[in-house]
Order: C-alpha cells, then sequence, then structure tokens
C-alpha cells in the first residue's frame, strides 16, 4: 500500500474541501463572515487608537509635567500673621534654594521670581510684557523649545548679566522681521543684549495651551531677584531628584528641611508634581482602560452575532446537503467524518472571518493616520496585537461554539432517511 | 462455495406515529460468494428494505446477519460505517453523486472515507475504476454532463473502487432509458463474470432474467 497521508495534509485536505464548499455560495458566505469581520474590525482598530492615543497622551503628560519635580512656592507672610513663627520668617528665601539644592538625591533646585509686566523697548517697537527670573537652563528643562540662540546659562546667572530670551510672539512686535538674536533693547530702562527666543512644546493628545510661554521675556533670576524683590526673597524652588535618588524619599526629606528652616511658620506652599502627573497618568489609563472594556464588550457581541449567523447558515447547509450527508455515509463517512466536515467549513468561515477582520481594523487605523496628517498631526498608531490575538482566538471559539451543533446534526443523519429526504 | 450472505429472521418495523409498519417480517437470506441474485417483488414488498439491512445502511429491528464471516446485525454507528466502506459497494436508482465533485471525485469518495490513503492514490485508483468500465474519456467532467447510463456506470465504479465483497444495486436501470438499461445491464454482467458477487433489486423481468438466481418477495416476506 501506498505510504498514508500525514496530518498536515489530512487537515489541507478538509480545509480545501471547507474552501471549495464556502466558495460555491460567496454570497451567503460573505454575509455570514461580516458579523465577525466587523467584530474584528472594530476591536483591533479601536483597541489599536486607544492604546496608541494613550501611549501618546502619557508622553504629552509626561512632558507637561514633572514625574520627579517638588515644587516650593512662597506664600508670603500672611496678612493676618500674628503667630510669632509667621511674623519671624516672612517668606521662601535664596538659603532656602540653596539648602533643597545640597540635599543627597537633588540633582538642581531652581528658583523663580514670577514675571512682572514691563514696559519692553526694541528697535522696532514697543510693549508690555511679563518679566520672568529663572535658572540656568530652566527654559530647555520644562521641554520649551529654544527655536534661535541660546538658553540662560550658569555664568548668566552668576555674573547678573543683563541678557534676555525673548518669547516668539514679542520679537516681531520689538525687532519686526530682523533677527533679534545678538541686538538690544529696555526692560524698564534698562538695557539687556537677546541671547535666545523660545517656542512652547505643542501636545499631539493634551490640550493645553502653552502658548503663554511665547508672550514672556525670561531674564536671569539674579537680576529679577534685585530688581523685583526685597534682599533673599525667592517666589518659587523647584526642586528636581536625581535620576537614581528614590523620588518618594527626596520628597519627604525636602519637605522635612523646607519645615525645619521656616520653623512652623506657614509661609510656604509645596506642590507635589510627581504625584499631580501621577493622579493624571492614573486618570488617563482609567479612561482609556474603560474605553477598552467597552470596545471589548462591544466586539464580543458583535462577534457573538456572527457567530449566530454563522449558526443558522451552517443550518441551512446542512439541510441543503442532507442527501449528499446520506451519501457520503452510505459510502462508509462515519459520523466523525461528517462532524469534521462541517466544524472545519464553521472554524474555516470565523478564521478567514476574524482575519478579515483584523486585516480591516489595520487598514482603519491606516485611515486614521492619514486623517490625522489631513489636520496636521502625526498620531503613533501601532497595532495592538493582544487585540488581533483575542479578535482571532475569540472567533475560532464562536467557530467551535456555534458550527458544534450543526456539525452534530449533521453527523446524526440517517443514511436511509437522509438519502430519500 | 463459502456463504457469503447469511441472514436469519430478518426483521424491519418502523414506527409512523402509533401504528408499526412491518416493512421485513423475518427474512432469511444466503448468497453464496459470486453468485448473481435478482430480488423481485410488488413495490412495498420490503426489497429495498432488505437491501438497506444487507448493505449495511440500516440496522434490522431483529435478526442475525453474518456478511462476509463477520456478525453486523448489531453493529451501529462508526463501526457499521466502517463495514460498509469496506465490504460493500451500493448502487443507487437515482445514481447519487455528488454535483459539484468531477466524476473522479466521486468515485474516490469510499477511498477518502476509507482513511490513510493520499489523495494522488485515491484519485489514480478511481481513474482507473473509471477505465476499466470504458469512461476514461469522461475524465474531469462532472455528473451533469454525463448522459443517465453514464452517470449509473460512474456510481458502479465508485461501488467497486473500495474493493468491496459484495455489489448491491437496488433498481439500477429504473431511471434509464431501455438502451442504457441494457447497457448498465451488460456491465454487471460482465463484473460478474469476472467473479464479483451481485444482487440487484429489479422491477423488470427480463433484468431478472439474467440473474442466476430470483428471490422473490410479498408482503415483507421471501415468498419463493
Ligand atoms: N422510513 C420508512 N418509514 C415508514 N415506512 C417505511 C419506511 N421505509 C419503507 N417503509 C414502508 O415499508 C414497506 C416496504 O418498503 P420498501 O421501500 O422496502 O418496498 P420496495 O419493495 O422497495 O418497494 P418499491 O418497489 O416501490 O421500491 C412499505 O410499505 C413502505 O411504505
Ligand atoms: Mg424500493
Amino acid at each position: 500500500m501506498a505510504e498514508a497521508p500525514g496530518r498536515i495534509a489530512i487537515l489541507l485536505e478538509l480545509v480545501g474541501d471547507a474552501v471549495r464548499e464556502i466558495l460555491a455560495h460567496p454570497l451567503r458566505s460573505l454575509l455570514t463572515l461580516s458579523g465577525i469581520v466587523f467584530g474584528a474590525a472594530s476591536l483591533v482598530s479601536m483597541t489599536s487608537i486607544a492604546v496608541g492615543m494613550q501611549a501618546m497622551a502619557y508622553r504629552d503628560l509626561e512632558s507637561i509635567g514633572f514625574p520627579r519635580s517638588l515644587r516650593v512656592r512662597d506664600q508670603g507672610p500672611r496678612g493676618d500673621a500674628t503667630r510669632a513663627a509667621d511674623l519671624r520668617h516672612p517668606g521662601l528665601r535664596i538659603a532656602d534654594a540653596e539648602a533643597l539644592g545640597a540635599m543627597p538625591g537633588v540633582a538642581s533646585a531652581m528658583p523663580n521670581i514670577w514675571g512682572t509686566d514691563q514696559v519692553i523697548v526694541g528697535p522696532a517697537g514697543r510693549r508690555i510684557a511679563p518679566v520672568e527670573g529663572v535658572a540656568a537652563g530652566y527654559l530647555t528643562v520644562r521641554n520649551n523649545r529654544v527655536i534661535a540662540g541660546r538658553d540662560l546659562g550658569p555664568l548668566d546667572i552668576s555674573n547678573v548679566s543683563r541678557v534676555v530670551v525673548l518669547g516668539e510672539a514679542v520679537v516681531a512686535d520689538l525687532f519686526g522681521t530682523a533677527p533679534p538674536v545678538g541686538r538690544t533693547l529696555t526692560i524698564g530702562g534698562t538695557r539687556f543684549t537677546v541671547i535666545g527666543v523660545v517656542a512652547e512644546q505643542v501636545y499631539e493628545m493634551a490640550p493645553i495651551d502653552n502658548s503663554w510661554i511665547t508672550r514672556r521675556m525670561y531674564v536671569p533670576w539674579t537680576w529679577a531677584q534685585r530688581y523685583f524683590r526685597e534682599p533673599g526673597r525667592i517666589d518659587q524652588v523647584l526642586v528636581t531628584a536625581r535620576p537614581e535618588a528614590d523620588l518618594g524619599d527626596v520628597i519627604r526629606r525636602a519637605e522635612l528641611l523646607v519645615r525645619q528652616r521656616h520653623g512652623g511658620a506657614e509661609d510656604y506652599r509645596l506642590i507635589n508634581e510627581a504625584a499631580e502627573v501621577r493622579a493624571n497618568l492614573a486618570m488617563a489609563d482609567q479612561v482609556l482602560g474603560g474605553w477598552n472594556a467597552v470596545m471589548y464588550a462591544i466586539s464580543i457581541i458583535t462577534i457573538l452575532v456572527g457567530g449566530i449567523g454563522l449558526f443558522s447558515v451552517l443550518l441551512i447547509s446542512v439541510r441543503e446537503r442532507v442527501r449528499e450527508i446520506g451519501i457520503m455515509k452510505a459510502l462508509g463517512a462515519d459520523e466523525g467524518d461528517i462532524r469534521r466536515l462541517f466544524m472545519t467549513e464553521s472554524l474555516t468561515l470565523a478564521v478567514v472571518g476574524a482575519v478579515v477582520g483584523v486585516a480591516a481594523g489595520a487598514g482603519l487605523i491606516v485611515l486614521t493616520k492619514w486623517i490625522g496628517t489631513q489636520f496636521g498631526r502625526q498620531f503613533e498608531i501601532p497595532l495592538h496585537w493582544p487585540g488581533a490575538v483575542f479578535a482571532i482566538g475569540f472567533a475560532i471559539a464562536v467557530g467551535v461554539l456555534f458550527g458544534w451543533y450543526p456539525a452534530r446534526r449533521a453527523a446524526g443523519l440517517d443514511p436511509v432517511e437522509a438519502i430519500n429526504g | 462455495m463459502a456463504a457469503l450472505i447469511e441472514a436469519r429472521g430478518l426483521t424491519k418495523t418502523y414506527r409512523l406515529g402509533q401504528v408499526d409498519v412491518q416493512a421485513l417480517r423475518g427474512a432469511d437470506v444466503d448468497v453464496a460468494r459470486g453468485e448473481f441474485v435478482a430480488i423481485i417483488g410488488p413495490s412495498g414488498s420490503g426489497k429495498s428494505t432488505l437491501m438497506h439491512l444487507l448493505g449495511c445502511l440500516d440496522t434490522p429491528t431483529a435478526g442475525r446477519y453474518v456478511l462476509d464471516g463477520e456478525e453486523v446485525g448489531g453493529l451501529h454507528g462508526k463501526r457499521l460505517a466502517a463495514v460498509r466502506n469496506r465490504k460493500v459497494g451500493f448502487v443507487f436508482q437515482t445514481f447519487n453523486l455528488m454535483p459539484r465533485l468531477s466524476i473522479e471525485e466521486n468515485v474516490a469518495l469510499p477511498l477518502k472515507y476509507r482513511g490513510g490513503i493520499a489523495r494522488r492514490e485515491r484519485r489514480a485508483r478511481a481513474v482507473a475504476g473509471l477505465e476499466a468500465l470504458g469512461l476514461g474519456h469522461r475524465i474531469g467532467h462532472r455528473p451533469e454532463e454525463l448522459s443517465g447510463g453514464e452517470r449509473q456506470r460512474v456510481a458502479i465504479a465508485r461501488a467497486l473502487v473500495g474493493g468491496p465483497a459484495i455489489l448491491m444495486a437496488d433498481e439500477p436501470t429504473g431511471n434509464l432509458d431501455s438502451k442504457a438499461g441494457a447497457e448498465v445491464m451488460r456491465t454487471f454482467e460482465a463484473l460478474h463474470a469476472a467473479g464479483n458477487t451481485v444482487i440487484l433489486v429489479t422491477h423488470d423481468p427480463n433484468v431478472a432474467a439474467r440473474a442466476e438466481r430470483t428471490i422473490e418477495m410479498a408482503d415483507g416476506r421471501i415468498v419463493a
């Protein structure tokens, strides 16, 4: 006897027969598949889009907020200060910033002087703009873009240099169309040299308008301190932990240090940016997790409805082929042969539906990206594989579940009755 | 000669609602290897019922049945299907070919259900079987493209492809004109001459006359 066919050959023949049967009724098969196709397509596209958006929102939130930062803000002496401690220690001081900066685990402690409106006079015109005192590298650290010249450096700070970084939006009023870097202007009558121009970060997902950044002027905080504030007073310190340091520990020690230095006075406020960022990320997680749960639920229902379509089409197919089934049995096909025939048909339909649906979902992702580019947005949406795997796996389960009864019914037919109708 | 079929008291009762229909009331049948037997009798006398039992397409309500040395009267399901596949070649009045399959695919079907035979081998044996019945020029065609006589000869090739112990036919010429019917009968005679055991049911006395022996039925019993 010739060599027996292997498992693969047997499987291929079963699938081949099923495909032949499916192609014999193209329209009916297409209608059967539609539910599963829609379910799989919506699952893959929507979870991919949700996960992609989530990743983008994450990146935005992480760059807007500062997951490794703590802000200590001056509250000033309370207006109704009567307690001795409040009277003795009025507000945040340079020495606080220095002490924070010297703490182990702290990368930087950057003093800030709040912007106050000043009259700015440039060669091409004048305007009123807030002037803010910042530390070296502060603008860059806060994720703004220095689009011309440079950011403020350590020497500018230590020399109390009269240099300024302009917000992008004030350039035209003061300098017209000429490039401003290297030229001069006056702030409240004092001459400054422009060393750079700063623009804001644009976020893909977060509905955040940072354009106010471009309407300000940034000078060394040392200069702003002398010009705007009483000796020793500052408005804020931005404390950033070293990457290797334990963030919670740094925050706890920083809080303790400031409390001790202020001897119980309530003239400062702590803003835990890290916790805010975490809360925002958690919220984004929750919103998108909820969205994904809804999409999974909708897709499961759609695929199940597709399964019911599959079920009824298989029953129709069994009824139509009663005579054929009878002939097969008369020729020696046993119940297993007939069951396999219909189960293979059911599974082939389900898997083809799911695969077509995943492909359609991938198409929808491409379409979404394309629409994004039409609006000048670059969406990064990688295919969400768990969604695709789930869609195909669930379709297989549906194929088994809804193929089982029709297959059993076909297998149980009596050959003589089936042939005679 | 050794007995191929030995059936005792075969009974088949159909239940129609509250009424029992006794299609077969205890038939004893013996067929020797190499015989050519015709079953005759009026309509409704139980010829088809008997053939279905002898062909293992159905199970008797009562009675013993030994086919080719194997007790098959009590077999069901998978095991009965296997006997049907290996020992019986059945030809129907209405051909019962699969309309969407080519004739060689039709002929190869019993080998497919036997399992363990590669597709190429099955096809080769089907083609050889068709050629032996003078249908080589029709290979690749669908049943609908063939004449009635040709279709019935395809069905005979299909019944023979698995090398059965017995060839059975229930009114094989019933749906054919006389010329095609005569051709089909010549095929059965040639197969018998070549050593095959043949049992067929017929209404046609001319057909019955060509058999070696006739079994006559009436009202669910064998009367002669
Ligand atoms: N599935 C069935 N259910 C109920 N009664 C049946 C069934 N099959 C056959 N019968 C009955 O059994 C009896 C014998 O039928 P059978 O088909 O064996 O006769 P037959 O001799 O082949 O007749 P014909 O020459 O018309 O083919 C008939 O009365 C028929 O009505
Ligand atoms: Mg009959």
